[in-house]
């Protein structure tokens, strides 16, 4: 099947659901409604309501039911309307359900899944990325498929992964990126990055929507002679130590590239993994591209200035190119 | 010595109209405590009438032997207490202790009415609800010690910990109000596994001013879920009065704004816990939903072991120390003779004996490893398996409101084996 990331994400849903039956949904407008961007239409008529569950407008309950029920055995896999109100249940994640299995040996087998990133003039509170308040939390994984292929395959391991599973969608993606989907595929293991495109001479060190970015800009590049390497992380916690540290050393050059705010962004945390592990490797600097240090602005040419850019990011790799 | 002001028909006509609320007390607690400046000071202020309290109110759900059990479990909560006092006065605590003094009726009597496999998840002060769900007075001493044999392994403190297995018991978090969406999701668990279940908690009346209380037991009422929420209506949450908590001095009174039963109770009236309590359990398991449980109680000592609670008006603990909810059930062991004065020192020096050999074990126990504190961050593959029960007759899933085709659990409780 051709699915769109999107139709991607609710074939992995349905799936996990016809194989598990410990696997339901809960979330706003999940239901009939099939979700503000559809990624669970049409399942409340195959699963009923007991397991596609409309919930209250409340955050902090939805996450503690989620919680309670993933005690008793279930997966719950909870839907965020836009993953910026996840700021509303900070509480249940970080200290409920990401310190259980380290404080008490109980784990916590959820996902909490939704859209996250800009780029379509959502706002101040529809566009953010909350990766990092997260990823810099023990206990929680936190994985941003780029590829519908991944969408479907990543969210399939954390559907069974016995952790709490913070599962973002790049909205800008769910209808711009499809892949051929075997029915029934096979479940795409987390913490491990992928080389989206591979190349010799620099490495692009990227996830979610900016992979396509990264990939597309190394296209126009090859023109000038720069055969650049776009690796995408996928999850971010736990990272693939491993994948980073084998690109640099093989192209010895290094951008890491985020949507993001750049302060406290996963790039520092790669920064400082490569002068671990690859300072030796290192023919350049470290460079990396991030969105600006400020709120997701709403007035398209606003929101242009505050992302990364195709031009931004091809004066970058130039620069890095010419060491 | 003046009787209390009892509850009069009139009263209890108003309480009856209100088929969704009832409430079980015999007396009502008439004073108040006002913000005044003295000599210059801001300070609390009580004015009442220091009353002896009414009888208990005879419950009818209680034989003798249960009776009994829960009197040993309430000799058993005051005296480990009295040893962490000593525990920690011996430098043997690692951090504070939180104390239940007058508030163990109401721990364990609640604790009590759930069946084995029902589930519960203590607050600070619910030390009794530990005993009577089967953990040791060992595992409450090394937790608070930090050792390495407390339930935590020396990873967290206080009433922090739980079991997923035959306890059923959900470790609280420091957050207040965070536990109550919790155990909602429990009964949801549970339910798509062909079971209604209760799943008991409680909070305080400080704790029931939080955001999340409110979406919880809206999203409980809303799932139609068997959550018994015990509000704890203690008087202070930490050296706040209640009434500047909250604007309404009866908090049952905010079940109706969820639409779900609230009972009100004496708390110091082991009976009417347990009986409001009961009738919660029972109403879960018959898929009648949530039940807010208000019980009237006094916090007897400082929030913690170094808060002295000079903050509390002298003649309020004196209106309380005449509800001591042990001594009270003692004399309604005694009226109804089922506890001679032999048979009470017997019991009284048994408890002691025992509390001593716990204590003694706690010491015992070490330090943990400070290499054992960098596993377990993740469940990797392996290390626990999660498996879900689902019962043979699988529900009809689309059932309204999720209950009607379930099976209700029979009781069993688990002190009772
Ligand atoms: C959300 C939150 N805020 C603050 C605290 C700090 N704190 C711990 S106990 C307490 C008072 C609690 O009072 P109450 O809920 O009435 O319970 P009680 O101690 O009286 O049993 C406070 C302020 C906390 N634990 N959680
Ligand atoms: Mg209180």
């Amino acid at each position: 099947m051709l699915l769109t990331y999107v139709d991607a994400i609710r074939q992995a849903l349905a799936e996990e659901m016809r194989r598990d039956p410990a696997v339901f949904l809960l979330g706003e407008d999940i239901g009939i409604y099939g979700g503000a961007f559809k990624a669970t239409a049409g399942l409340v008529d195959e699963f009923g309501p007991l397991r596609v569950v409309d919930t209250p407008l409340a955050e902090s309950a939805i996450v503690g039911a989620a919680i309670g029920a993933a005690y008793t055995g279930m997966r719950p896999v909870v839907e965020m309307q836009f993953m910026d109100f996840i700021a509303c249940c900070f509480n249940q994640i970080t200290n409920f359900a990401a310190k259980s299995h380290y404080r008490w040996g109980a784990p916590v087998p959820m996902v909490i899944r939704g859209p996250v990133g800009g780029g379509v003039h959502g706002g101040p509170f529809h566009s953010q990325n909350p990766e990092m308040y997260f990823a810099h939390t023990p206990g929680l994984k936190v994985v941003e498929p780029a590829t519908a292929r991944d969408a479907y395959g990543l969210l399939k391991s954390a559907i069974r992964d016995n952790n709490p599973v913070l599962f973002l969608e790049h909205k800008y993606l769910y209808r711009r990126v499809k892949d051929e989907i075997a029915e029934d595929g096979p479940a795409t293991p987390l913490g491990l990055a992928a080389v989206a495109r591979p190349g010799r001479d620099l490495s692009v060190i990227t996830y979610g929507a900016m992979v396509h970015l990264a990939v597309e800009t190394a296209a126009a590049l090859a023109a000038e002679g720069i055969d650049a390497e776009v690796l995408d992380l996928r999850t971010l916690a736990p990272l693939d130590r491993a994948g980073i540290v084998a690109t640099a050393k093989k192209t010895n050059k290094v951008l890491i590239l985020h949507e993001d705010t750049r302060t406290g962004g996963i790039a520092g945390e790669i920064t400082a993994i490569l002068q671990e592990e690859a300072f030796d490797d290192l023919d350049a600097p470290i460079l990396r591209l991030t969105s600006a240090d400020t709120p997701v602005p709403f007035s398209p040419p606003l929101e242009a200035a505050f992302l990364p850019s195709a031009e931004g990011l091809k004066a970058a790799l130039r620069r890095l190119a010419r060491y | 010595m003046t009787p209390s002001p009892e509850l009069t028909a009139a009263d209890r006509g108003a309480n009856s109209e209100r088929e969704w609320f009832e409430d079980l007390r015999l007396e009502r607690h008439a004073f108040t405590i006002r913000r005044t400046r003295r000599e210059g000071k801001i300070a609390y202020e009580w004015s009442g009438e220091i009353t002896d309290p009414p009888p208990l109110r005879e419950s009818g759900k209680l034989d003798r032997a249960q009776c009994l059990e829960i009197y040993r479990f309430l000799l058993m909560n005051r005296i480990m207490e009295q040893q962490l006092e000593n525990l920690y006065k011996q430098g043997q605590v690692v951090g504070g202790v939180y104390f239940g003094l007058g508030q163990e009726g109401n721990s364990v009597a609640s604790a009590y009415a759930l069946d084995a496999a029902d589930w519960m998840a203590p607050m600070i002060r619910n030390q009794g609800s530990l005993l009577v769900r089967g953990f040791a007075p060992r595992d409450v001493m090394m937790q608070y010690m930090a050792k390495a044999g407390s339930p935590t392994g020396g990873r967290d403190g206080t009433s922090h910990y739980g079991d997923l297995g035959p306890r059923r018991m959900i470790s609280p978090i420091s957050m207040l109000g965070d536990l109550i969406p919790v155990m909602g999701g429990i009964c949801m668990g549970e339910r798509l596994q062909g079971r209604n279940v209760a799943a008991m908690t409680w909070i305080g009346d400080g704790g029931q001013s939080t955001g999340v209380f409110h979406e919880a037991v809206n999203f409980a009422a809303v799932q139609n879920l068997g959550l018994v929420l015990v509000v704890e209506n203690n008087l202070w949450a930490y050296s706040t009065p209640l009434n500047e908590q909250a604007k309404v001095a009866d908090l049952a009174l905010r079940a109706r704004g969820y639409g779900i039963p609230a009972v009100m109770v004496d708390g110091t009236d082991v009976l009417q816990v347990y009986d409001a309590c009961r009738g919660a359990v029972e109403r879960a398991h018959g898929g009648g939903g949530p039940t807010l449980i208000e019980s009237k109680l006094m916090r007897m000592k400082g929030h913690a072991i170094h808060d002295a609670a000079a903050y509390v008006p002298p003649d309020l603990l004196e209106f309380w120390r005449r509800r001591d909810p042990i001594l009270r059930f003692e004399g309604y062991l005694q009226q109804k003779s089922w506890l001679t004065a032999e048979a009470k020192q017997r019991l009284a020096a048994e408890v002691e004996q025992f509390m001593l050999a716990e204590r003694a074990a706690a010491e015992a126990s070490p330090m943990p490893d400070g290499n054992t504190a960098l596993s377990g961050v993740y469940c990797e593959p392996g290390c626990h398996a999660v498996q879900p029960r689902f019962e043979a007759a699988a529900p009809a899933l689309e059932a309204a409101n999720g209950s009607a085709n379930l099976t209700a659990v029979e009781g069993d409780a688990p002190h009772l084996r």
